[in-house]
């Protein structure tokens, strides 16, 4: 079975095209404000790397979200559009569960994406990758409080905090992600819609 | 000669549209989602949540146009995209849509600017026929453009401020009309009669508008009658305010059509919908002897068909883009 994972929903490119859990290409790369420029490009290299059509693809893993809202769009119009055109299964996952996965370490997993203004985009994983506290749109002063129980813990982000302890980066392990969940139950791609875990400021000043 | 099918996906600002077009001119399937109801309760479009709304719709959109259709992937020949002038978020979804699709099916990608669309909207009705005058008129643009040939654009002159549907808009709101307000203006405008006195704008020897200082004018007139207790009369309003924004998109048309030497002329964008403007335009061709075409009514709001028209063209023309396409907010028409 021949899957293709994408995420861009940071100022990354992460990409993979996965075989048997075996990956055949794959890209890892800051493009920070040209992801829509950059993206179908770096794909088609992968399957030429790869030497496959991109109609030999059998399954689409993408990250819904959260993160940057149009770099989250740019990925998942690219893959609800692919599955949906050739009629394959595609499911979705969470930026912070792909995080959380890579990590090496036998601790819990706090990964962390700025959402500017003192927030963050947020969740809690145990050693064993169970969700303690769901992805959230949360301060990062009220995630630090909810946490601070906890002994043996990482943070892991790409984004700048200063003020954090324990940070690890974050360097997706796609081998491992596409391992985890491409048994997935694939969902209908017209159904297939980002987890912005925010409202837009329109709306939010609408309440 | 083989019949051309292309797919036209148009996502530039709040509506989400795929059409199939035959040979530039047979429209064979449009379907078109509109956030209008969405962006009413913000008094105008809010690009986040357009955006939000694009990648929710936009594989509903092709499945109903190809089914419309009963066609495939297989059977289209290539596929055109507004890549720009718009909102960049709502572009970027049609954009990634459109490439992945010529990705995947190995279909030749035709980058298409939002006017030309317009413009060729009108050969969705019957082929152009050159030298033209476009007159682009709409919620973000408001042109004078001079063809000579398919895809030989020359910009004779364009606001230089707001736009024509833009100010239609802002007006539509001091007299309390719900967005989208132009045709509720030209639909008061029937009721009333042009007895308040506005300024025809920029009456000068150039091919160049401003709607700002007419705007501005009628927001004053309604707040001085509203300080001296007078209410307003919205018809008279209304159609006061069409009177000069029409008779500033005519006399600088008809600077052009004496000045050019042109023949044919056509009118292009949302507000080619105004009853106002297109009796207008009505008036001033017959009076000087040329062709007018108006693109029905369906074709003057933004949608896939115009994109496909276009595209067919801009296919035979041999144009091409990479999936190093980008969206651009602002762009020349070339």
């Amino acid at each position: 079975m021949r899957i293709l994972y994408l995420d861009t929903s940071s100022s990354y490119l992460f990409s993979a095209i996965v075989e048997d859990e075996k990956v055949l290409a794959e890209v890892q790369k800051e493009y920070g404000q040209s992801l829509s420029e950059v993206t179908l490009p770096r794909i088609e290299e992968m399957f030429q790397q790869a030497k496959i059509t991109p109609k030999e693809i059998d399954k689409i893993i993408v990250v819904n979200g959260p993160g940057s809202f149009t770099g989250i769009r740019i990925g998942l119009t690219i893959a609800k559009v692919y599955a949906w055109s050739l009629k394959i299964p595609i499911t979705t996952i969470y930026s912070l569960e792909a995080m959380s996965i890579s990590s090496e370490q036998q601790m819990i997993h706090i990964p962390i994406i700025n959402a500017r203004r003192g927030y963050v985009f947020a969740a809690v994983y145990d050693e064993n990758q169970k969700c303690l506290l769901k992805p959230q749109h949360i301060l990062l002063s009220k995630l630090q409080e909810e946490v601070k129980d906890y002994k043996n813990y990482e943070y892991i982000t790409n984004d700048e905090f200063p003020d954090l302890n324990n940070v690890s980066a974050y360097k997706p392990n796609i081998e491992k992600i596409v391992r985890t969940f491409q048994d997935k139950e694939p969902i209908n791609p017209h159904s297939v819609n980002p987890e912005y875990l925010k409202l837009t400021e329109a709306e939010e000043s609408k309440l | 000669m083989k019949d051309i099918y292309i797919l036209g996906i148009e996502t530039s600002c709040d509506e989400t549209s795929a059409s199939i077009v035959k040979n530039g001119i047979e429209e064979i399937a449009t379907v078109i989602s509109s956030q209008i109801d969405i962006h009413k309760d913000y008094g105008g479009v809010v690009p986040e949540i357009a955006s939000r709304h694009h990648v929710k719709n936009i594989t509903m959109v092709l499945e109903e146009c190809f089914e419309k259709a009963n066609m495939k992937m297989d059977d289209i020949d290539a596929i055109a995209i507004t890549y720009g002038p718009g909102l960049i978020g709502s572009l970027l979804i049609g954009l990634e849509a459109a490439k992945t699709l010529s990705f995947v099916y190995q279909k030749p990608l035709i980058p298409i600017h939002h006017i030309a669309g317009h413009i060729y909207a009108n050969s969705l009705v019957k082929e152009l026929e050159f030298p033209l005058l476009a007159v682009v008129v709409s919620g973000g643009h408001t042109e004078l453009i001079e063809m000579t040939d398919h895809f030989k654009f020359h910009k004779l002159g364009g606001t230089l401020d707001d736009a024509i549907g833009e100010c239609y808009d802002k007006v539509a709101r001091v007299l309390g009309l719900e967005y989208p307000g132009g045709p509720k203006i030209d639909k008061l405008s029937a009721e009333g009669e042009p007895t308040y006195q506005l300024p025809v704008p920029l009456k000068d020897d150039s091919y160049n508008y401003s709607f700002s200082g007419l705007k501005s004018a009628v927001i004053n007139l309604v707040h001085n009658e509203e300080q001296r207790g007078e209410d307003i009369r919205k018809a008279d309003l209304a159609v006061s305010f069409q009177k000069a924004s029409i008779e500033a998109i005519t006399s600088k048309a008809r600077k052009a059509i004496i000045d050019k030497n042109i023949k044919n002329v056509i009118v292009a964008g949302g507000v080619a919908a105004s009853r106002a403007l297109r009796k207008a335009m009505e008036d001033l061709t017959n009076e000087l002897g040329v062709e007018l075409s108006i693109p029905p009514m369906k074709y003057c709001t933004d949608n896939g068909a115009m994109i496909a028209a276009a595209g067919y063209y801009a296919y035979l023309e041999g144009r091409r883009a990479d999936l190093n396409l980008n969206a651009k907010s602002q762009d020349t028409l070339n």
